[in-house]
């Protein structure tokens, strides 16, 4: 019988995130700056969270059940002492950091995750506009190695939640910068800002869930520039507050462009998997060639961050 | 939690905030100066400067005309306090009684409702699906 068990965090931090979109609001409302409130847009992105709530409950049992025949597979059991929740925790941050990454670099994964960023407003409500087509991405085969390294399932997912409600408070414009040594390891607001930004500097940048460390070891890391302030939403703006189509206009999207008339089945499978923006005559833009037009425009931003 | 608490505070939370949106005038619609349509403009389809543009009578809505004379027309409207900007190839327009719904071939951008007087809906139409190439009434950039 197994019975290591650990609560969802992410459920029990449901009052603290009422609350703190309502503090977070009064203090827009009281100081005049710090960020921008809409009714739809708040309203469509606190929908999506819900919505990503219930697509757990519904569709969890698969990964579930995949964790669990890994368990049943692997031969290592580390435990659940704090230094093992502390690694696990640590690794799960990693693996955050790659599945991100696969999020912007693979339009698959893209056409779950392009709702997170589909807001034109960053506040704590954006931080809720979250997927309900994770499972399909089949993302859960990243934090395999986990489990068969030992880490129980559950604690794997309980630092996964753990990991998404740190990054809950970091979807503000009310914090500027918090202290450098905090800056410098952790992921902020300023770093988290520029991630959400459709500005060609900071496409495909600071993808770090909890340490911002890992951007700065493999190379993804953009500190937001005060001369250039973050464009917040799509390069290609969606213009719906329809929760349905938000959660599914990228995989519209892709079904119409693998079935195209006269494609290869190169050209089909390169629509699913490859960068988004991938066309294959060319003539739509992926962040390479964004970042590109836009230094022809402004060859003076050339070896500055981003470029 | 017990699911019918976390249902409960959901709910709650999410009509309590949408409330206290709505009540301290965080629905308005952006309305937009000629220049701040363009500004628009430019941050969808940087590539693609203005030539012309007609601007709605409320502010939400302009029409674009660019540079580049085959391109079709170009919309910019209003979406919450922000905008939104589309090439108006393959929509279909029809007049309602606000003044024009335009539907576009885009699932993200499915339909715009463009608030118009009747004279003024008029002229949209005529701009839009006019047989010859559009004259927008404003000046050039």
């Amino acid at each position: 019988m197994d019975t290591v068990s650990f609560p969802d965090v992410t459920q029990l931090a449901v009052p603290i995130f009422i609350a703190a979109i309502l503090g977070e609001f009064l203090w827009i409302a009281l100081k005049g700056r710090g960020g921008r409130y809409e009714t739809r847009d708040a309203v469509t992105s606190l929908i999506m969270g819900a919505g990503s709530v219930a697509s757990g409950i519904l569709l969890g049992f698969i990964a579930w059940g995949f964790f669990m025949v890994l368990w049943e597979i692997t031969p290592l059991d580390l435990g659940t002492s704090v230094w093992v929740i502390i690694l696990c925790f640590v690794l799960d941050d990693l693996r955050y950091y790659w599945v991100h990454r696969f999020g912007h670099r693979i339009r698959w994964v893209w056409a779950s995750h392009v709702n997170h960023h589909s807001s034109q407003h960053y506040n704590l409500t954006t931080a809720l506009r979250q997927t309900w087509t994770g499972t399909f991405t089949f993302m859960m085969v990243v934090r395999a190695p986990l489990v068969l390294f030992g880490f129980h399932p559950a604690l794997v997912l309980f630092v996964g939640g753990i990991n998404l409600v740190y990054q809950f408070w970091i979807h503000t414009e009310a914090i500027g910068k918090m202290p450098r040594w905090f800056e410098a390891v952790m992921n902020t607001p300023s770093h988290h800002r520029a991630h959400h930004g459709r500005n060609p500097r900071y496409l495909d940048c600071n993808y770090a869930g909890v340490f911002i460390i890992w951007d700065k070891m493999f190379g993804t890391f953009v500190p937001e520039q005060e001369h250039d302030p973050v464009d917040y939403g799509l390069v290609y703006n969606i213009a719906t507050f329809n929760p349905l189509r938000v959660a599914f206009h990228e995989w519209v999207a892709i079904y119409r462009d693998m079935t195209l008339p006269g494609l290869s089945l190169k050209q089909r499978l390169l629509y699913a998997l490859a960068p988004p923006g991938y066309s294959h005559d060319g003539s739509r833009d992926t962040s390479e060639t964004i970042k590109a037009k836009h230094l022809a425009r402004q060859p003076q931003d050339s070896g500055t961050p981003g470029f | 939690m017990p699911l019918e608490l976390l249902l409960i505070l959901v709910v709650g939370g999410i009509s309590a905030i949408a409330l206290l949106l709505h009540l301290s005038g965080r629905s308005q619609p952006k309305v937009m100066t000629e220049p701040e349509a363009r500004e628009a403009w430019f941050r969808q389809f940087p590539e693609n400067p203005v030539v012309d543009l007609t601007l709605a009578k409320d502010g939400h809505a302009a029409l674009i005309q660019t540079a580049d004379g085959s391109a079709p027309l170009g919309l910019v409207w209003s979406f919450g306090a922000d905008t939104v900007a589309r090439f108006l190839e393959g929509a279909k327009l029809s007049p309602c009684q606000q003044g024009l719904q335009l539907r576009l071939a885009d699932f993200s951008a499915p339909t715009v409702q463009l608030h118009l007087g009747q004279a003024e809906a008029a002229l949209w139409q005529e701009l839009i699906e006019g047989p010859s190439s559009p004259q927008p009434r404003k000046q050039e950039v």
